[in-house]
């Protein structure tokens, strides 16, 4: 009767410690590819998903950890965390080229707005009423429009390197100081007579 | 029998499940997760990069000591310490927070004061490019600049202050840029001894009128004025323009300077290109003295001539002559009329030591 009691204490034992698991380490390697992967991007693009999709890995493992200094290891809340954190990294990596890309469109817009303010600025200048106390103020401020297109260039630069925000800022001042010089000759027209 | 193994069955099952119980952990640990994000999202790492890193490793110490804990049997758990060593995470995380808004208000005063100290630069060295005519060495890049400071600007209304004055110190190679191609230029106009041979010329022209009773002529380069004296008193005074480079000391022909020295008038030209022409005797001893010892010192090219045809003239004050003095027509056809050849003419950079480059050089 005695070896039936130790018996049956022993199948409860096994049957408490079959609920410990293995180290999940297809879903730490899974979740920790995903997040890898959209990293970089991210980073830029979405920093603070970046952040929140960093940190739920950390606490992913974390809690991995945890299990692994229990002597019931229990890993199911792990698995849990490791695959929301691979299906938000890979929802992140599904949405971050639309987030590019708008970024993108973004900068390109605000480029071409201000190739268009320089190019109207050179053609108005072209036409800028010569003569009296101007030619100083042409020259000067064709040397100011260099200057615009040599920031447009700059702007370009910021595209390729895809830093979209840099870009946008940089060509938002550049057509400031395009339109700037467009009003000096409009104003320098106007006083001359000239519309 | 079966009473006494049920006993045992439901004590041991008790003893786990007292095992596997989880007693709650400090709320502090939550909290300090929160903060670290707050501290992110205040861009912790930006203004104060150390003290946040030693946080971050706090935070890590702090998890890694809950960890430890959590993986004991809930009998042998303790969260006193780890709650206490959250506490002070806590603690530190919100005094990062009023050092971080103290480093933002630093330098959102620092930036705001840059940018206008700039705003300031920028303005003065247009304004030096318009008084010397000087559009083509330094305009582009003062643009670039004051492209770079618009940047800024946004950047600062953003509350983006570490990344505007990251652009700030872009922009100062521009600004040197330009300073640097001013500069040599502007600089004849500040020095003393320079200014006091000039002065003393202007004197001595403005008493030979005096002596002789005769008519004057003295131009200044930086005031773009003409004064006509009469009896070493000033008669009229005109506005006129110079030379494309004219701020320039004339070396040579086609440097589109306008010469420095004292001449008188060889002839009257009553028909010019310009209207009226009153031929000057440049080049004079001086100016080929200085000719023949740059030339020998090798800073003319050797096949370049001294150049000459220097005349005040009509035209208008354009400034942008190739080194003549150019004047409104019914201004020409004024001094034309009053003044005779041989009529001593005296031109000088200034006739003032606080004269507009000095003063505006001093806001630089």
């Amino acid at each position: 009767m005695k070896a039936v009691k130790y018996l049956l204490l022993g199948l409860i034992a096994a049957a408490l410690l079959a609920g410990c698991g293995k180290q999940p380490t297809q879903d730490i390697d899974a979740a920790k590819a995903a997040v890898d992967t959209v990293a970089v991007d991210a980073e830029k693009f979405a920093p603070e998903d970046a952040k929140v999709i960093k940190d739920s890995l950390q606490a992913a493992m974390d809690e991995v950890k945890t299990q692994d200094g229990k002597t019931f290891k229990n890993y199911d809340k792990a698995k849990d965390m490791l695959t929301k954190v691979k299906s938000d990294a890979d929802a992140l990596k599904t949405a971050i080229p639309q987030k590019k890309e708008a970024a993108k469109n973004n900068a390109i817009s605000a480029q071409d707005a201000a190739k268009t303010a320089a190019e109207e600025a050179k053609k108005l200048l072209a036409k800028a009423p010569k003569g009296k106390g101007s030619k100083a103020d042409i020259e000067a401020m064709k040397a100011d429009i260099k200057g615009v297109e040599e920031s447009l260039g700059e702007v370009q630069k910021l595209i390729e390197g895809e830093n979209y925000g840099e870009a946008i800022n940089k060509a938002n001042a550049a057509k400031e100081k395009a339109d700037s010089i467009t009003e000096q000759v409009k104003q320098a027209r106007e006083k001359a007579g000239k519309k | 029998m079966i009473r006494h193994f049920i006993k045992t069955l439901l004590l041991f099952s008790g003893l786990i499940t007292l095992g596997c119980s989880t007693p709650p952990i400090p709320p502090e640990v939550k909290l300090a997760e929160q903060q670290e994000h707050n501290l992110w999202k205040a861009e912790a790492y930006k203004y104060t990069p150390e003290r946040y890193a030693r946080y971050k490793d706090a935070v890590r110490k702090g998890r890694d000591d809950l960890i430890h804990e959590e993986s004991k049997f809930s009998w042998f758990r303790n969260y006193r310490a780890v709650e206490s060593e959250f506490k002070d995470i806590l603690k530190d995380g919100n005094a990062i927070l009023k050092e971080i808004q103290q480093a933002k208000d630093a330098k959102s005063r620092t930036t705001e004061s840059q940018i206008s100290i700039f705003e300031n630069k920028i303005s003065v060295l247009k304004e030096l490019t318009s008084m010397i005519n000087e559009g083509r060495l330094s305009r582009k890049d003062i643009t670039m600049a004051e492209i770079i400071l618009t940047e800024a600007k946004h950047l600062y209304e953003k509350g983006d202050y570490a990344d505007a004055e990251k652009k700030i110190g872009d922009m100062t190679s521009y600004i040197k840029s330009a300073e640097n191609a001013l500069l040599p230029i502007l600089i004849r106009y500040t020095d003393k001894n320079q200014i006091a041979k000039w002065k003393g010329w202007v004197e001595d022209t403005i008493s030979e009128s005096r002596t002789k009773g005769i008519y004057a002529v003295v131009v200044s380069k930086i005031e773009r004025s003409l004064i006509l004296y009469k009896n070493g008193v000033p008669f009229r005074i005109y506005r006129v323009g110079i030379g494309r480079n004219g701020s320039l000391y004339k070396l040579h022909a086609g440097d589109n300077a306008t010469p420095e020295g004292r001449y008188h008038i060889v002839r009257k030209l009553p028909k010019s290109r310009y209207y009226r022409a009153l031929l000057i005797n440049y080049p004079n001893e001086e100016d080929k003295k200085i000719f023949n010892d740059s030339k020998r010192k090798g800073l003319i090219p050797s096949n370049t001539g001294i150049g000459g045809l220097i005349e005040i003239h009509g035209g208008g004050k354009d400034g942008m002559t190739y080194g003549c003095i150019a004047m409104e027509n019914k201004h020409i056809e004024e001094l034309y009329k009053i003044i005779a050849t041989g009529t001593p003419v005296t031109i000088v950079g200034t006739m003032d030591y606080e004269n507009r480059v000095s003063s505006t050089l001093k806001s630089l």
